[in-house]
């Protein structure tokens, strides 16, 4: 499993000459699995650039996992090349809702006023589907999806190919479910990250600015290296990162974290445009 | 590793009662007892860090529930278990000796956990000690 990412900005695009190395796009990670399978974990703007990518075939079935339908995580759909041609199918999987159907959920921003066109216009194959209480199989891998905290329906995903395994939890606030050094069972989203070799994690907030963000539904750095501790993974991807924050500032950040996470988990990353990690290669690649 | 753990519902359930000065219990789909809270520890004579998560069964026979009638309650007629096995919200009250000895009469309203329409995981029962016959 290849994982590359596309956007890892959180709330809002940030471009801009403070962002520029770790960029402005919102959440969207590509998996490209062993089979070929293209798994898309979110459709933030970051979704716009692969769609380009991903026409350098004439057609194909892609597989795109939606944690929740906050404007950040889907509204790079509407300019997603594959969803307006024809020839594609798009399976897509959400949480599920006691209201609305996913596609119709998804539909209340692509159509009028918010967009010019409906998705009922899109040439592409398009199936929404809540995402099934079990894990199941999605070419060469399994997914698990579970709900997490965070404001409204929203999902963490665990993605698991040849023992190798990526969890990917965006918007995620544990530290409102219970102590963080506490018994795991009880900290959201635990199950999903457990001894996973990569860790997608939201890092948005600053210690200093959560206590005035609290319940806002995401994680101080300090927050997600805890819950990188608890869940013992090998390593954490800063993930989400706030709009507000630049460059130079993340890498501060990503010093406080490196510094708090057990000895024997590897260096975090921050997540960037264009990191690309193979794993079971343990390769970072890409610019 | 292990990976089980209980449903978002009830993780936020038992998060809920932590920070809830009245007291609070709560059971899993099995009826297994989970969590109670700080308040309820003081109505039923025993910490949830003394006594744990314990099966339906245990709990049942510790508590030895009765009606105010003093006739003995089988798990499924207390307001716990009519909520997890009819699935409704149910309001009623009833007798039992805590863990200290103590006898008590309790006012307890259970209400069903549902993490879909069709999925109940547990239920949370909220209840009020009530003032000693004169």
């Amino acid at each position: 499993m290849i994982a590359r990412v596309w956007g890892a900005r959180g709330s809002l695009s940030a471009p801009g000459p403070a962002t520029v190395e770790y960029g402005g796009n919102t959440s969207c990670v590509e998996l490209e699995l062993a089979d070929g399978t293209t798994l898309i974990l979110d459709a933030g703007s970051g979704i716009r650039e692969l769609g380009q990518r991903l026409l350098e075939r004439e057609h194909g079935e892609l597989h795109i996992c939606l944690t929740h339908l906050h404007l950040d995580h889907v509204e790079g759909l509407g300019f997603f090349a594959p969803l307006w041609r024809a020839g594609w199918k798009l399976r897509f999987w959400g949480p599920p809702s006691t209201t609305a159907t996913l596609r119709e959920r998804v539909s209340r921003y692509l159509s009028p006023p918010l967009f010019p066109i409906g998705l009922s216009e899109a040439p592409a194959e398009a199936v929404f589907e809540d995402v099934p209480r079990e894990p199941w199989r999605v070419g060469s891998a399994v997914v698990e999806a579970q709900s997490v905290e965070h404001r409204g329906p929203t999902l963490g995903y665990r993605i698991e190919e040849e023992g190798h395994v990526l969890a990917y939890l965006p918007d995620h606030e544990p530290y409102l479910t219970a102590a963080l050094d506490d018994d795991p069972q009880w900290v959201s989203g635990w199950a999903l990250a457990a001894g996973a070799d990569i860790l997608f994690h939201d890092s948005q907030y600053t210690d200093e600015e959560y206590p005035q963000r609290l319940g806002w539904g995401h994680s101080s750095v300090a927050h997600a290296a805890a819950f990188a501790r608890a869940s013992q993974v090998r390593q954490l991807a800063m993930f989400h990162h706030d709009p507000m924050r630049s460059d130079r500032e993340l890498e501060a950040l990503h010093d406080e974290v490196a510094e708090s996470l057990h000895n024997d988990q590897e260096q975090p990353l921050i997540a960037r445009e264009g990191l690309e990690i193979a794993l079971g290669t343990d390769r970072h690649r890409g610019a | 590793m292990e990976r089980k753990q209980p449903d978002l519902v009830l993780i936020v359930a038992r998060s809920f009662a932590t920070k809830l000065a009245t007291p609070t219990l709560i059971i899993d789909a099995r009826g297994d007892l989970v969590y109670f809270n700080d308040a309820a520890a003081e109505v039923l004579g025993s910490s949830y860090l003394d006594l744990g998560e314990l099966q339906a069964s245990h709990w049942q026979e510790l508590f030895a529930p009765r009606t105010l009638d003093e006739e003995p309650m089988t798990p499924e007629q207390t307001p716990g278990g009519i909520a997890l096995l009819e699935r409704r919200p149910v309001h009623d009250s009833f007798a039992f000796r805590g863990l200290d000895g103590r006898e008590r009469e309790i006012t307890v309203t259970a209400l069903p956990l549902y993490s879909r329409p069709d999925e109940i995981v547990g239920v949370m029962s909220i209840f009020w000690e009530l003032p000693a016959a004169p």
